[in-house]
């Protein structure tokens, strides 16, 4: 189930890899699937890591995992030892890891590579006798193996180069309800005259304020005569609307709903009245 | 309120040329309820600006010249003895008036400004054993040449705090230069009648006292003086007083009434802090060796708060 918006934690995630310490494992010979994470925060844990579901071929034996946090953020790694009981391919599926990109503040599921094995043949058992058909039955089999690794190998050498699997942000998912930055100018200025005409308050005039000296690129120095000393004359329509936030800004309680009018009717005139 | 202060800052511009700042800052003076220094080389229209004011107002007008050999006395008034009426009497000096031009202020020794500030602070003289309350309105305006310094008495630094505002005269632009010559060489200038009186004076200070000033902008002005002893350390001995931070808040309030609103904006804050701060701020050498200029280092504190 995907964790709620609430559950994420805030991460930079700078690397999720999966391997394995071997490249030719064995048939009931142990060996060990290695996850490593990286994020840029010091954390006390990743709470939102999905280990991959293993294959029926494969038994975990035990789990082990560390965190380790220093100056350069945190790394985690789990060691799963497992052990196969059949030769083969074995397909390993991604790690994944739900988290909040400390970046740009958007949910994400960072994935991790998959991993492919290919199990090789067992230890012999002591008591085994020598006979014909067990050498043929033995060749054959291992005739079938390097014929499905050299399929495989051609079928990886088809394929485009892919860069190395490291951190690969997913598909956006849906459960987080993120605001969207309106595209345009005119966009942002129906979002504030919807927000100013459901709540008249001094507050939201304040932050209607914020917004319009950032679109005529105001600094936190600037004066109101400093920004229309700056704006073009046949911005007409810009400066009403700046001088009509500004009033409503810092003018009495008794005048503040008259001011707030003044500025719905100045945002109809750049944004377009509603429909 | 017959009138409005528009109409008196139109009156004084009809006879001065330019100076515009000049004009402004006598008549935020006289609505904020204080008093006016005016720094800058003769011949400026300094005291023409003060008659001019003390014309349209209706009110009476002295000029005071102040010289080394000036005395208290010739400033409050004095005590006579009246020989036919075998009693002492009181003469009032010049300093009762609405409108009072002390010309070189820096020219007299201390004890003659201090018994002038101590009127402008006071409000009113004690000559012998009676106390005389001065006229309302009663403005102030001090001149300073900044060029001869020789044999000047430098206004410390608690006397200059009284002044609510200090104004640098500058020379007049090209055109403004032109105008003057146009206007004061064909005629006899034309003399400035009468458009608001002393009780409009008093309604418009009560009107200004009314005018909003919201939270922000009262926390913009205190940050506004605080950066005056905070910052640019390397160029300002000392910062500004407390007495700074009510002088712009009672300058910005009449600001806001010359512009007909009854709401302050951080326009009018950043408008009268200049003439606030300008004298009240302790700039040491460094501002001259340096070649930086005292007004630009202000203006640097300035613009270094964030406005609200």
């Amino acid at each position: 189930m995907p964790a709620s918006a609430q559950d994420l934690q805030r991460l930079t995630v700078t690397r999720l890899t999966l391997s394995a310490n071997t490249v030719a494992p064995k048939v009931e010979g142990p060996f060990d699937l290695v996850v490593t994470a990286h994020v840029r925060e010091r954390v006390m844990g990743l709470r939102n890591l999905d280990l991959p579901i293993l294959a029926s071929e494969l038994d975990v034996l035990g789990d082990e995992h560390s965190l380790v946090s220093d100056a350069n953020g945190t790394t985690y790694t789990e060691d799963i030892r497992v052990v196969a009981h059949h030769s083969g391919l074995i397909t390993i599926a991604p790690v994944t890891l739900d988290a909040i990109d400390a970046r740009d503040g958007r949910a994400k599921r960072y994935s991790s590579n998959s991993l492919a094995l290919v199990v090789g043949g067992g230890v012999l058992a002591a008591t085994q006798t020598f006979d014909l058909t067990g050498v043929l039955f033995a060749a054959l089999r291992w005739l079938l193996i390097l014929a499905v690794a050299v399929l495989l190998v051609r079928l990886l050498a088809k394929r485009p180069r892919k860069p190395p699997p490291a951190v690969v942000p997913a598909p956006q998912p849906a459960p987080v309800p993120m605001v969207r930055p309106a595209a345009t100018r005119e966009e942002r200025l129906r979002d504030a005259r919807t927000v100013l005409e459901a709540e008249r308050t001094r507050q939201n005039v304040l932050r209607i304020r914020t917004i319009v000296r950032e679109m005529v690129g105001a600094s936190d120095a600037e004066t109101l005569a400093d920004v229309l000393r700056r704006l073009e004359p046949e911005e007409r329509l810009m400066r009403a609307l700046l001088f009509a936030l500004e009033r409503a800004a810092f003018t009495h309680d008794d005048d503040l709903d008259h001011a707030i009018d003044r500025v719905i009717l100045r945002l109809n005139d750049l944004a377009g009245s509603p429909a | 309120m017959s009138a409005s202060p528009r109409v008196l800052a139109d009156a004084l511009q009809r006879t001065i040329v330019g100076q515009q700042g000049v004009v402004e800052a006598l008549i935020l003076g006289l609505l904020a309820n204080g008093h006016v220094l005016l720094e800058g080389p003769p011949g400026l229209a300094k005291t023409l600006a003060c008659r001019a004011l003390a014309a349209a107002l209706d009110g009476e007008f002295k000029r005071i010249q102040f010289t080394p050999d000036l005395l208290p006395s010739d400033i409050v008034g004095t005590r006579i003895f009246d020989q036919h009426e075998s009693r002492f009497s009181t003469v009032l000096g010049p300093v009762f008036a609405n409108v009072v031009l002390a010309d070189e202020i820096n020219r007299a020794p201390a004890k003659v400004q201090s018994a002038l500030l101590e009127a402008m602070q006071e409000r009113q003289v004690t000559i012998g054993p009676q106390t005389h309350v001065l006229p309302d309105p009663f403005l102030v305006m001090a001149t300073m040449n900044p060029l001869d310094a020789e044999g000047t008495y430098a206004l410390p630094a608690a006397q200059m705090d009284r002044f609510l505002i200090k104004v640098d005269v500058s020379y007049p632009s090209r055109d403004e230069e032109l105008q003057i010559l146009e206007r004061f060489a064909v005629a006899q200038t034309q003399p400035v009648h009468a458009v608001a009186t002393l009780a409009d004076v008093c309604a418009w200070r009560e009107a200004a006292h009314a005018i909003h000033l919201d939270a922000k902008l009262k926390r913009y002005i205190v940050e506004l003086v605080a950066a005056t002893r905070e910052r640019e350390t390397q160029y300002v001995d000392y910062g500004a007083s407390p007495r700074a931070t009510l002088a712009i808040a009672h300058l910005a309030r009449a600001k806001a009434l010359i512009d007909d609103r009854d709401f302050v904006l951080p326009d009018d804050v950043r408008a009268v802090a200049p003439l606030a701060l300008r004298h009240r701020v302790g700039f040491n050498f460094r501002v001259t060796t340096e070649n930086v200029g005292s007004s630009r280092v202000l203006d640097r504190l300035i613009a270094s708060v964030p406005v609200p």
